[in-house]
């Protein structure tokens, strides 16, 4: 079969590509039951999960659904529909984002586009155009995290974090981080000596909002520094910003404690 | 209340006031033992070993007032009292091993500020409480006990409050929620059925006052 062949015959495409990102979580905020019908009965077959919504949540609880993308029709958000769309697609973290709605101008495609719109589709369409693209955003999205991560070690006192093995070594031995710690570890060793808050950090590596009282990161901030110390007891990594957050600067033992002196003899001056 | 140094018939109710006090001091332990799990979870984890351990001898001490209850002719409180006020202080321990239990059962990362405030608030209330068992056979300085187990309990219905918004705000993990609704509606029970217990006993002071 040729290609005028395979584009001009019937439409069975049954199985997905190889290149196809596995399991995805699929929210579909539309209320053209025909449309949402087919679309996820077709979503199913290919063993995909999907969350059909009719009446539009808060942009930051579709984002809580951690879905991996969102086929929305703006015309059921009436004149909400750009600030909506804008919302959802600014948000750190945002699933990928395929509006599917009616004809439309080329001012009012590219507008969405730009406001951050993975793709747009015309309806009517094909739900197995739809799939690939919502496949195609997807994989996008994918290939795009990977390379945003750094898998370059980074190498801070004794210390090197190794992002390819979710490692981290001093002297060439493992101090046998979980994937949190790590992921823990990564953060904060990324932001550069910037103090990451709280909240930031939970969002970041739990991948939710920190709920007001949790103590989580600052218990996981504990068990990391005492792998930490034990393996390179020389040095300080983690240092604490009250009420705020984490910053991690690596210093050697004697220069925080020179440090800690300072402080308190100011503190006392004034005092 | 003016009932201080009215004393309950003693020869009758030794063993019955005994095994009140034990209870009581059976309580203390589960309460402060839960406080600490949580202060320092996830730590000290093997604590909740010695809060089941609580939780039996809870069972054990309502089996024998029960045993004792149905020997005795006449319990040094009425029969029904007796009955009510083992069965409230075996719900405080029941409901303190539930959410000590849940800390392990799902698989509780770190403890919530709000949950360690209700846990403070359930061993102080269990401290009143266990102090107020340990003086029922004299019916002496029981009252101020009893009134602060009231008080207590309003904080802790405050402090569930905080902790129940916190869980459902914008984007916080379901299953996070789910873990900590339980664990925070557990320790609420706990403290509930101390003010139970101290109601029961305040209505026994009245009776015999």
């Amino acid at each position: 079969m040729d290609a005028s062949q395979a584009a001009d015959g019937p439409l069975q495409v049954h199985e997905l590509p190889s290149a196809a990102p596995a399991a995805v979580r699929l929210a579909v905020v539309d209320s053209d039951s025909g449309f949402v019908r087919v679309l996820a009965k077709r979503v199913s077959a290919v063993g995909w999960r999907t969350q059909l919504i009719a009446t539009p949540p808060p942009p930051e609880e579709l984002q809580a659904l951690r879905v991996h993308a969102v086929v929305i029709d703006p015309a059921i958000l009436a004149a909400d529909g750009w600030s909506y769309l804008e919302k959802l697609c600014s948000q750190s973290g945002a699933p990928a984002v395929i509006v599917c709605t009616g004809p439309t101008s080329v001012a009012q495609r590219v507008r969405g586009l730009r406001l951050g719109a993975d793709d747009w589709v015309t309806k009517p369409c094909h739900p197995e155009e739809v799939l690939a693209r919502i496949e195609a955003a997807v994989r996008r999205r994918r290939a795009g995290e990977l390379s945003a991560q750094p898998v370059e070690p980074i190498v801070a006192g004794e210390l090197e974090i190794r992002p390819d093995m979710f490692e981290a070594f001093v002297g060439g031995r493992a101090i046998g981080l979980t994937r949190r710690e790590f992921e823990l570890l990564h953060l904060l060793a990324g932001a550069s000596g910037r103090v990451v808050p709280r909240e930031r950090v939970y969002e970041r590596v739990w991948g939710y909002a920190m709920a007001h009282g949790d103590r989580s990161v600052d218990v996981f901030v504990r068990k990391l520094r005492k792998k930490l110390e034990d393996s390179s007891p020389g040095w300080v990594y983690l240092h604490t910003h009250f009420g705020v957050g984490y910053r991690f600067d690596p210093q050697p033992q004697e220069d925080k404690d020179e440090e800690e002196a300072a402080a308190e003899a100011t503190s006392e001056a004034k005092g | 209340m003016g009932i201080v140094g009215t004393r309950l018939r003693p020869r009758a109710g030794n063993q019955f006031f005994n095994l009140f006090e034990e209870a009581g001091a059976n309580l203390l332990r589960a309460g402060e033992l839960l406080d600490r799990l949580l202060q320092t979870w996830p730590e000290n984890a093997d604590l909740r070993r010695e809060i089941l351990i609580c939780e039996q001898d809870g069972d054990r001490i309502t089996h024998d007032l029960i045993q004792l209850l149905n020997r005795k002719v006449s319990p040094p409180v009425e029969r029904h009292d007796v009955y009510e006020l083992a069965s409230a202080l075996d719900d405080v321990v029941d409901y303190t091993e539930e959410a000590a239990d849940f800390l392990g059962l799902y698989h509780v990362e770190a403890p919530m500020e709000q949950a360690q405030q209700l846990s403070g608030v359930l061993a102080e209330c269990c401290r009143h409480l266990a102090q107020a068992l340990s003086g029922l056979s004299q019916l002496s300085d029981i009252h101020h006990h009893l009134v602060e187990v009231n008080r207590l309990e309003n904080d802790g219905d405050r402090i569930l409050r905080d902790g129940l918004a916190s869980l459902f705000a914008n984007g916080v993990d379901p299953m996070f929620v789910i873990r900590w609704k339980d664990i925070f509606e557990r320790i609420e029970q706990a403290i509930d059925a101390c003010e139970t217990a101290a109601n029961i006993l305040e209505s026994i002071v009245v009776k015999n006052a």
